[in-house]
Order: structure tokens, then C-alpha cells, then sequence
């Protein structure tokens, strides 16, 4: 609807002013039959009855070439020939009109018309600072050892763009599982642009240590139906409360990203009727209990706008406030994308690993729990490597839109109270239906050691962002 | 320090340091490949219109989306996001709002 309007008010535009062209025309033509030979008043000199006929000689000229334009015109751009009136206009009216060359006329009605078009899209109103985004997911898990199930959620992004410099972002997210619906607000950010080169970011915004989760954990930008061990709801976390300021430097050809943020720290888990849980972090220290303050970063390097390689690292103390230890949570990632002439396709290769460190903490001094007192260190680390290939220059139009995904994804934590360490396969087929909305599928390789048991898992997805 | 560093390598472990060594080494390999003189590779941007910025761009992060599937004021809200989201440069924004508002 808000994109019709526009066409017909552009068409409308056009319209009008062939209109007036046509008429301008018209009344010229009819100043040719018309005007007398002899001046057919006493306010007509000699003199000025010459001049007008020498003017009228030279518009008729001009006047043939600019019939040839409007009528090419007419032909291409406008729908319908309009009637011209046929009313007798004075001879300056005519002289402003035919004294344009018509090439400029045709130049001049073309920017116009652009200018309009432009001008009426920008002034349509409700359109112009907020866009509604988001994504819509439809999933199904078997995985072996477990009940199969379905699930369902919906994200959607509120975008607003105040001014050219202030920006907000929200994203609410409503999910489906387990009979039970869950909504969560997971960005709240506004940013404002300090300078070319510097944006800052206050709320909760997503984690930009994390690449995978600021930039690809969306079900329709993500290629597999689930998500990699150890990035996503593992060792970092997913978005941070407090403040960011980031930006970018061109260093001749290349680009170098940075992001820097302060933010609450995650808590550490003391107590906890999962023994498996204990000595992890709570991202959702919301309260900020302890009260201590994380302070991170990335930086990204990208030599050719293909390849992408960043670090990130977030230190904080965590715990309770009298018995605080260190806790430092890194990052590596790498990204490639090329299109390839010569495999006739596009080809995307992404990996991060990431890297939990928690200092020693006595958890259970008292033996209140039943397991302590017990003191130990936490370190945990794992990631991914995915690769996928979709020929997209091929000229079949259905082959061009299926996409094969390969990942393999590791999980270490052997020494820790989870006691297992974990490593899986997975082989994904994708068919693109648009460039975000996909149907996923892929099966999945599991391998536990620690005696925990392997489970392989059949997975399905279709998911549009919009 | 030396604390730090074996501590910092016990954490890596074998399969973490394997993937951040062919990570570099590859990067390393591409680099060289296309380190090609005329700059036609380049991830600079003088000199690109905004057809090409967009094209090399907005491939990098999620597959892209023709420019007729916003209309011009909602390219601009979408833009700005991905200006903050994707670190552009004012001339990639500038001139990929351009390309993407005529082309829509
Ligand atoms: C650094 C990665 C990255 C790059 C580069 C990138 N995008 Fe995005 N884009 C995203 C992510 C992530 C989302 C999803 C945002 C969300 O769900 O929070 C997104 C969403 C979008 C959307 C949906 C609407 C919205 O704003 O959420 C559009 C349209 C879009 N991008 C266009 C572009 C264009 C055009 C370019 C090229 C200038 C581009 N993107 C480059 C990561 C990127």
C-alpha cells in the first residue's frame, strides 16, 4: 500500500506535466493558423509585426523538434494521452514555452519527476524513521535419549531512527517450548553517532565479543537449525547491560573494527541443585549481584571485505564481594565469504573458539551442600568450524537456492563438575526461498567421552526474517 | 607473566589452537593471494560506487537483499542499523543508501 501510493502520485505527477506540455503545444499550433498576416489592430507597429513573425519563424522550428520529444515521450513514460484544452493562450506563454531546447525540456521534466518521486516517498507518513523487523522460526528436534518436539518463536525488532545521529533498537523475543510461552527483551540499546568513526551505546545490547551472536545466531542468518556448543548459551554471554563505544578505522585499503564496553559482571554459581552447575557463570546477573563491573572489548581486521579475523576478551571479578575471583572470557574468530567465479557459488567459512577462566574458589566451605568444602578453577573452552557452499551462479533455478552446510562444534570440559567432554558432526541441507527465508535441515554426529552418552539428533527448520 | 602464558595455553588446548593456527595460516595464504597490486580487491572503499560497496558489503554477515524489498525510508532506518551493527564507514553508508533509495 505505502509503495502503490507513491506510483500512482508519481504517474499522476507525469501525467500533469505532459498536460501542460501538450497544451503549451497546442496553443501554439493554434497561434500558427490564427495569427494574421496583417496586424489586426492600431497597437501593432510594422516593426513589431516583423519582429513577432521573425520570432514566430524560429518557435516553429523549435517547435517541430520538441512534438518529436513529447511524442517519444509519451509513448514510454506516460499511460495515457491526455486532452489538451483547447483555450487561445497569449504569445508570451508560447515564447516561454518553446524557448527551452527540448533536450533540456526532457532533462529537466526527468528530474523533476524524480525530484517529486523522491519527495513524496520521503513526506509518506510513519515510514520514515521506524522500521519494523525481526524473524519468525519454526523448528523440530528428535534427538536420540529424548523426546521429540516442535517449537515455535517470533523476534521481533523495533527500529528507530530518531535523528542521524540517535538510533534505538529493541528486540522483544516471544518463544514457544515446552507448553510454555516465554518472552524476553533481549536488545535495548540506544546508540548516537560521535563522529564518523565513533558511536556510543547504552542498554542492553548484544555481547560484541561474541561474533556469532552479535552477528549470526539469527535463525535466518544462521545456516544450521541449532546453534554451535560452547559460543551460544555456553562460555560467553549473550548480550551485556551498560555502555559501548565502537567504530571503525580505515587504514589504507583495509579496515580495522573496535568495539570497547563496561557492563555488569556475570555472577559465579555457588549453590545450585544441578552439582554440574557449580563454579559456572550467570549471564543473567541482571541485579548485578556481587557487584562487580566487566570490562571487555574486539577488534576485527578486515584485510579485503571478504575475510574478517577479531579477538575479544571481558575481564571481571566475580563471586560474592569478600571471596571475588578473576574470571576472563576470550575470543577468537575468523569469517570468510567469497563468491567464487570458479566454484560458481558462494562460499562461506566461519570459526570461533572461545576461552572460560574462573579462578580458584572454595564453593561449599561450610559442607552445607553435601559436596564441600571444595576448591577448584574453572576453565572451559570450545567452538566451531563451519563451512557451506550454495551455487548461486548456477542457472537452475532451484539448485541456485540450495546450500550445504557442514560444522563440526566442541565443547571441553572434562575437568569441571560437568565432567564430559563433547564433539559433534553436523551436515545440514538449506533451501533458500528468499534471501531470509530458508527451510533447514541436517543431521547431527554426537560424541561424548566421560561415559556421558552420544546422542546424534535429526533436526528441522524454516525460519524467515523480515 | 610466564604464569599467564601457560596458563593462557593450558586453556586453549589442542583442538582451540589447531583451528586458531589454520585460521591464521589460511588467512595468511589469502592474504598473499589476492594482495594483488591494483587494489581492486581492496576492503578500502575511495573510489567504489555504492552498487560495489553494497555488493561486497552487505554479503558478509547474511545473504542480500535486492534493494526493491524496502522502500526508501525504511532502507534508511535498516541502514542505520547495520551502520552501528556492521562498523560501516560514513562513505559505505552514504553510498550504499544511495544505491539501495535509486534502485528501490
Ligand atoms: C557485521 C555483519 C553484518 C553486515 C556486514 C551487514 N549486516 Fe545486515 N544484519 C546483520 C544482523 C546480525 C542482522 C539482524 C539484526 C538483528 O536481528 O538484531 C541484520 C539485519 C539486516 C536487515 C533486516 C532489518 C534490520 O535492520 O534488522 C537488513 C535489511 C540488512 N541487515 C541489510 C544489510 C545491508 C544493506 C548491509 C550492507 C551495508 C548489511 N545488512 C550488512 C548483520 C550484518
Amino acid at each position: 500500500m505505502s509503495r502503490t501510493i507513491p506510483i500512482i502520485l508519481n504517474q499522476t505527477i507525469a501525467c500533469a506535466f505532459v498536460a501542460l506540455i501538450c497544451l503549451s503545444f497546442s496553443s501554439a499550433a493554434m497561434a500558427q493558423d490564427t495569427a494574421p498576416p496583417q496586424p489586426s489592430s492600431d497597437y501593432v507597429s510594422r516593426a513589431e509585426y516583423d519582429k513577432l513573425k521573425a520570432e514566430h519563424e524560429a518557435m516553429k522550428q523549435e517547435l517541430d523538434a520538441l512534438k518529436a520529444t513529447v511524442q517519444q515521450m509519451t509513448a514510454g513514460a506516460v499511460p495515457a494521452p491526455v486532452e489538451a484544452p483547447t483555450a487561445k493562450k497569449g504569445v508570451s506563454e508560447e515564447k516561454q514555452v518553446v524557448t527551452v531546447p527540448p533536450e533540456a525540456a526532457t532533462e529537466e521534466l526527468r528530474q523533476e519527476v524524480e525530484t517529486l518521486k523522491t519527495q513524496v516517498k520521503e513526506t509518506f507518513p510513519g515510514t520514515t524513521k521506524f522500521l519494523l523487523g525481526g524473524y519468525g522460526t519454526a523448528g523440530f528436534t528428535a534427538r536420540s535419549g529424548e523426546d521429540p518436539f516442535f517449537d515455535a518463536a517470533f523476534n521481533a525488532i523495533f527500529l528507530f531512527k530518531m535523528t542521524d545521529r540517535l538510533f534505538f533498537e529493541g528486540e522483544l523475543e516471544f518463544e514457544f517450548e515446552d507448553n510454555e510461552t516465554t518472552t524476553n527483551l533481549e536488545i535495548a540499546q540506544a546508540s548516537y553517532l560521535l563522529n564518523d568513526y565513533m558511536t556510543i551505546g547504552v542498554g542492553r545490547f548484544l555481547n560484541p565479543t561474541n561474533f556469532f551472536v552479535e552477528r549470526q545466531h539469527m535463525n535466518w542468518v544462521n545456516k544450521l537449525p541449532d546453534k554451535p556448543l560452547a559460543v551460544y548459551d555456553g562460555l560467553l554471554p549473550e548480550s551485556e547491560l551498560g555502555g559501548q563505544l565502537r567504530g571503525v578505522i580505515p587504514i589504507g585499503p583495509t579496515k580495522l573494527e573496535y568495539a570497547a564496553f563496561v557492563a555488569n559482571a556475570p555472577g559465579l554459581i555457588t549453590e545450585s541443585d544441578d552439582f554440574s552447575e557449580i563454579g559456572m557463570l550467570d549471564f543473567d546477573n541482571d541485579a548485578n549481584f556481587g557487584g562487580h563491573v566487566a570490562v571487555g572489548g574486539h577488534v576485527g581486521f578486515i584485510p579485503i571485505p571478504q575475510l574478517e579475523i577479531g579477538y575479544g576478551i571481558q575481564r571481571s571479578k566475580v563471586g560474592p564481594r569478600d571471596r571475588a575471583v578473576q574470571n576472563i572470557l576470550q575470543s577468537a574468530d575468523f569469517n570468510f565469504v567469497a563468491d567464487s567465479a570458479l566454484l560458481k557459488g558462494l562460499i562461506n567459512a566461519r570459526a570461533q573458539w572461545v576461552w572460560s577462566h574462573v579462578g580458584d574458589f572454595v564453593y561449599d566451605p561450610d559442607g552445607s551442600q553435601g559436596f564441600g568444602p571444595l576448591e577448584f578453577n574453572n576453565n572451559r573452552n570450545g567452538g566451531y568450524a563451519q563451512l557451506s557452499y550454495r551455487p548461486t551462479h548456477i542457472d537452475d533455478d532451484y539448485l541456485k537456492n540450495v546450500e550445504g552446510v557442514f560444522r563440526y562444534d566442541r565443547f571441553n570440559q572434562l575437568h569441571t563438575p560437568v565432567g564430559f567432554d563433547e564433539q559433534r558432526w553436523t551436515i545440514g541441507l538449506n533451501y533458500w526461498v528468499t534471501p531470509s527465508a530458508v527451510l533447514k535441515l541436517a543431521y547431527e554426529f554426537d560424541d561424548k567421552n566421560g561415559g556421558a552418552r552420544d546422542q546424534d539428533a535429526f533436526l528441522m527448520q524454516a525460519a524467515v526474517g523480515f | 607473566m610466564k604464569r599467564v602464558v601457560v596458563r593462557t595455553c593450558k586453556w586453549i588446548g589442542l583442538p582451540g589452537a589447531t583451528i586458531v593456527i589454520s585460521c591464521a595460516a589460511l588467512t595468511w595464504l589469502i592474504g598473499c593471494a589476492t594482495n594483488k597490486p591494483s587494489g581492486e580487491v581492496a576492503a578500502g572503499t575511495t573510489g567504489k560506487s555504492g552498487a560495489q560497496l553494497w555488493a561486497e558489503n552487505c554479503v558478509r554477515c547474511h545473504n542480500i537483499r535486492s534493494p526493491g524489498s524496502l522502500s526508501p525510508a525504511q532502507w534508511e532506518v535498516a541502514m542505520m542499523h547495520m551502520r552501528v551493527r556492521a562498523n560501516l564507514t560514513p562513505e559505505e553508508h552514504k553510498k550504499i543508501l544511495e544505491f539501495l533509495k535509486s534502485g528501490s
